[in-house]
């Protein structure tokens, strides 16, 4: 198992080398701002223009300035300077992990309980009326677009713009270790919208998955031995179905960390998500440069992570 | 009757303005803390060498002193770091400034007193390329040594002394109106930098002086009084205090909470909503709230509401170099056509300004001349709505027999965020009443400019969503920069119009020249009908900014400013 983990830690570094490539590439095929432009303001002479250029760098081919900037990255761990705030990109980028963070492992964590709950209750009792109330239910949660979930639950429940001013509202976000009651109400809304589609998704995709295998003989034999219904759906039922729910749990909390670009612009939460978009828009390739990475890291480390966890769940995977 | 009604709609302008203004009501409060609600990003850079923009200048504005500043309602400049206006000698080729003594900085610079080479050094470090000013060019290129400094021949601008550390002498080339009237001297760039200090923050790619900045204003960055600033985060926050050394008693600027807190990333509705509904907050960066926000705040919460010119326009840009708007007639022609008051329902309707009938927006220095709100009597300009038969008059003029285009599609490429996007795509059914059909793009706004619109190799025929605005009341930045052959560059170009007119270029290089504020605004004026004439750029609408206040705090927006909040005489209602 060791061997296994250091062989893909190994990958992941060759991963985030290529996809860092890329993401260079895709920036200078694609229709784009001038950084340069940009930098220089509003009506600069096309000598300053050039200087800038220059001075950033930016009048040498891409694999120059990649070549310029992983060196930076890997020996001093320097992400460079925004082009658009002219300031650190690593301080950004650092700052924005805890509030990305503290979304999507609090959503993750009230996804998975309420999906894994309704997802076994509504297996169980398929096709009676709890199971179609809670199915009816999913599919609405997965059909309603997060942006606009996000600004009704503010304008029902936030103490500032709601109906019902129960809910610290948008902009509110407090660093746990600020204060960690204003950090735990601060996040109750935007955790409840990030969950509601996951939940709802995870509720179906395990009734799906424990409905096949209950139908499995060895659940017959758990019967026949004479153990509890609940016993045999809990320890033998879920355990068994819940690896679909594991492999996609994990790809989605990787893909969140990178982060959650609507909830978080919604509930005005400083994540990842809102500075990557931002840099989008900026054309700021430090900073895209950056997020991307940093998605990427997260994507191929929950996939390790995943991975590992089958073996604790599946007596039959075996890593060598 | 075309006459009375533009005389009325004039006056129900002047009415609604002061409504607005009277909205504000109640005795200012010292002290207390305001928070401000940012969506678009905020403030570009804390290098004051950098600053340009309005937010930069509303929320970065009260933390330093330039040579001369502008009172919220007044279009003149006053005297700040001057004692006052400059004295012009040697033809107006030279001017002397007298600088207010024993203004000093903000810690770590606290025993140190601002000198006339501070703001020489200010000027200089705005041609740099690592601080990265966008208008330095603009004003100050004409000052003697600023070629040989640019090209790196002299190491300072000859044409800048301090004979002592109260008097800053300026030599210009010729006489230069922005300079003399002290207009350009208000700018950021006059902000005073010590040498000595921020020359070692100036080296390197790019200049890091703005997060060790040193402060002369009213309030400071909160820093750790050792020449780091700790109040500020990207796009996120800003938190502004008091500035101990300040002194009070020299500044024109009452400068009322004693703490200003700026916050970021907010959705424009949601940020729209917290002002309106709750306590201590003002607008930020965003010129005017959602349609529906504004539809309702118009109704329920008016006196919140701040509706101000802007001295801005919006306008729909027409490549000279592309057919078939090579051809006057159908540039007249698509003036004509479109539906101004339609364009500007796009944005929110007549709350967010006047229809345009030419370039320089009310204001201004010129608009009077130009034409004032009637305009200059152009059949193509004087109707707020389509005027179909005169385009087919002007399409019939350039050749189309039936008064209808029947070329290729035209490459047009506009913003694709709201309201800029429905502006877009108002136009694009407009102007195909007369034939005209688009290759509609629509790109990130920074894309739209420096790939597309500002850059002649991309030939892009039409940019129906860009603006304008003036620096500050001179028409010479509204005119110049758009409208000079002079300004066509490879990238960055404003002029995308691509105009390149030699009698044009004349005019506006006399104009210039002018130190005389009325002869001045004469020649701007007639150098505004004569672009309009010739349909560069299609004026629709002269912009208003809409700013919202919470009912506890009585905002005042700044007429330099473009109407935004100016923070330094907004307050706590008692």
């Amino acid at each position: 198992m060791g061997r296994y983990i250091v062989r893909r830690l190994l990958w992941a570094v060759v991963l985030l080398f290529l996809v860092s490539a890329l993401t260079f590439v895709v920036f200078y095929t694609f229709p784009s701002a001038d950084p340069a432009q940009l930098r220089a303001g509003r009506n600069p002479n096309p000598q300053q223009v050039e200087q800038i250029r220059h001075a950033l760098g930016l009048d040498q081919p891409w694999y120059v300035q990649y070549g310029r900037y992983m060196k930076a990255l890997v020996l001093h761990f320097d992400f460079g300077r925004s082009y658009h705030y002219n300031s650190p990109v690593r301080k950004q980028i650092f700052d924005a992990v805890g509030p990305t963070a503290s979304l999507a492992i609090g959503a993750a964590v009230l996804w998975l309980l309420v999906g894994l709950v309704i997802g076994t209750i509504s297996a169980v009792r398929r096709g009676k009326l709890i199971d179609r109330v809670t199915m009816t239910g999913a599919l609405v949660a997965i059909s309603a677009p997060v942006y606009w979930l996000g600004l009704v639950a503010l304008y029902l429940f936030a103490d500032d713009i709601g109906k019902f001013k129960i809910f610290p509202g948008a902009g509110s976000y407090t660093p746990i270790a600020q204060d960690p009651w204003a950090w735990f109400t601060s996040l109750i809304l935007p955790w409840t919208v990030l969950a509601a589609s996951f939940a709802a998704f995870y509720a179906r995709l395990l009734r799906g998955s424990l409905i096949e295998t209950m139908a499995e003989d060895y659940i017959r034999t758990a019967r026949a031995k004479g153990l509890s219904e609940r016993r045999v759906v809990l320890r033998h039922g879920v355990r068994s179905a819940i690896t679909p729910v594991v492999t996609a749990a994990g790809l989605d909390v990787g893909i969140l960390l990178g982060g959650a670009i609507l909830v978080e612009s919604v509930f005005n939460i400083p994540g990842i998500g809102q500075l990557a978009y931002d840099s989008i828009r900026n054309s700021d390739l430090p900073i895209i440069q950056g997020t991307v990475l940093l998605g990427a890291f997260f994507i191929i480390l929950a996939n390790l992570v995943v991975d590992v966890l089958y073996a604790f769940l599946d007596p039959r995977v075996r890593y060598t | 009757m075309q006459r009375l009604s533009w005389t009325v709609v004039a006056a129900l302008a002047v009415l609604a303005l002061v409504v607005a203004g009277c909205g504000s009501s109640g005795k200012a409060q010292h002290g207390g803390t305001v928070q401000i609600l940012n969506t678009a990003g905020g403030v570009d850079s804390l290098d004051p060498g950098y600053w340009y923009y309005q937010t930069d200048t509303k929320e970065l504005g009260i933390t330093q002193r330039q040579l001369y500043g502008w009172k919220p309602s007044e279009d003149t400049p006053t005297p700040d770091l001057a004692l006052a206006l400059p004295q012009a000698s040697d033809g107006g080729k030279t001017l002397t400034i007298k600088l207010r003594p024993g203004i000093r900085y903000s810690a770590p610079l606290q025993t140190r007193t601002v000198k006339a080479a501070d703001i020489k050094y200010a000027l200089e470090r705005c041609f740099l390329p690592q601080v990265g000013n966008g208008y330095a060019n603009l004003y100050y290129s004409e000052i003697v040594g600023v070629d040989e400094f640019k090209s790196g021949k002299a190491k300072e601008i000859t044409g800048i002394t301090a004979p002592d550390d109260t008097t800053l002498v300026i030599k210009t080339k010729r006489p230069i109106g922005v300079l003399a009237t002290g207009g350009a001297l208000g700018e950021p760039c006059t902000t005073p930098v010590p040498k000595d200090y921020a020359a070692k923050y100036d080296k390197g790619k790019t200049s890091t002086y703005g997060e060790h900045a040193v402060f002369t204003g009213p309030y400071m960055i909160t820093n750790d009084g050792k020449g780091n600033v700790t109040g500020y985060e990207a796009g996120k926050t800003l938190t502004l205090v008091r500035n101990p050394n300040w002194d009070g008693a020299s500044d024109y600027r009452p400068a009322y909470y004693d703490r200003i807190e700026v916050k970021g990333g907010f959705d424009a509705s949601v940020a729209a909503r917290k002002t309106l509904t709750g306590k201590g907050l003002l607008s930020g960066d965003y010129a005017a709230p959602p349609v529906a926000v504004l539809k309702s705040a118009l109704q329920s919460r008016r006196d919140q509401l701040s509706i101000t010119s802007s001295q801005g326009n919006r306008y729909i840009s027409l490549n000279t170099q592309v057919k078939p708007l090579d051809n006057v007639n159908v540039r007249r022609a698509i003036s004509a056509v479109i539906d101004r008051n339609a364009l500007r329902q796009t944005r929110g309707g007549p709350t967010l300004g006047t229809v345009a009938t030419h370039f320089i927006a009310p204001n201004t220095g010129g608009f009077e001349d130009g034409g004032g709100v009637k305009g200059p009597g152009f059949d193509f300009t004087s109707s707020p709505t389509s005027n179909l038969a005169v385009a087919q008059k002007y399409m019939k003029a350039a050749g189309y027999k039936d008064g209808m285009y029947h070329g290729p599609a035209i490459l047009t490429v506009a913003d694709d965020e709201s309201p800029a996007k429905e502006t877009a795509e108002a136009f694009q059914a407009q102007v195909a009443k007369i034939g005209i059909k688009l290759n509609l793009k629509e790109v990130p706004h920074a894309t739209m400019l420096s790939k597309f619109c500002q850059f002649p190799k991309a030939k892009v025929g039409i940019c129906p969503t860009m603006g304008w605005g003036p620096d500050f009341f001179s028409a010479q930045s509204m005119i110049a920069p758009l409208f000079s052959g002079k300004n066509i560059t490879a990238s960055g170009n404003v002029n995308s119009a691509m105009v390149n007119d030699p009698k044009l270029n004349a005019a506006i290089d006399k104009a210039i020249t002018i130190t005389d504020p009325a002869a001045s605004n004469k020649a701007w004026g007639q150098l505004d009908k004569q672009v309009t004439d010739q349909s560069y750029f299609v004026a629709w609408l002269w912009d208003n900014n809409v700013g919202l206040e919470s009912s506890d705090v009585q905002g005042v927006p700044s007429k330099f400013n473009s109407g935004e909040w100016d923070l330094a005489f907004s307050a706590l209602k008692k």
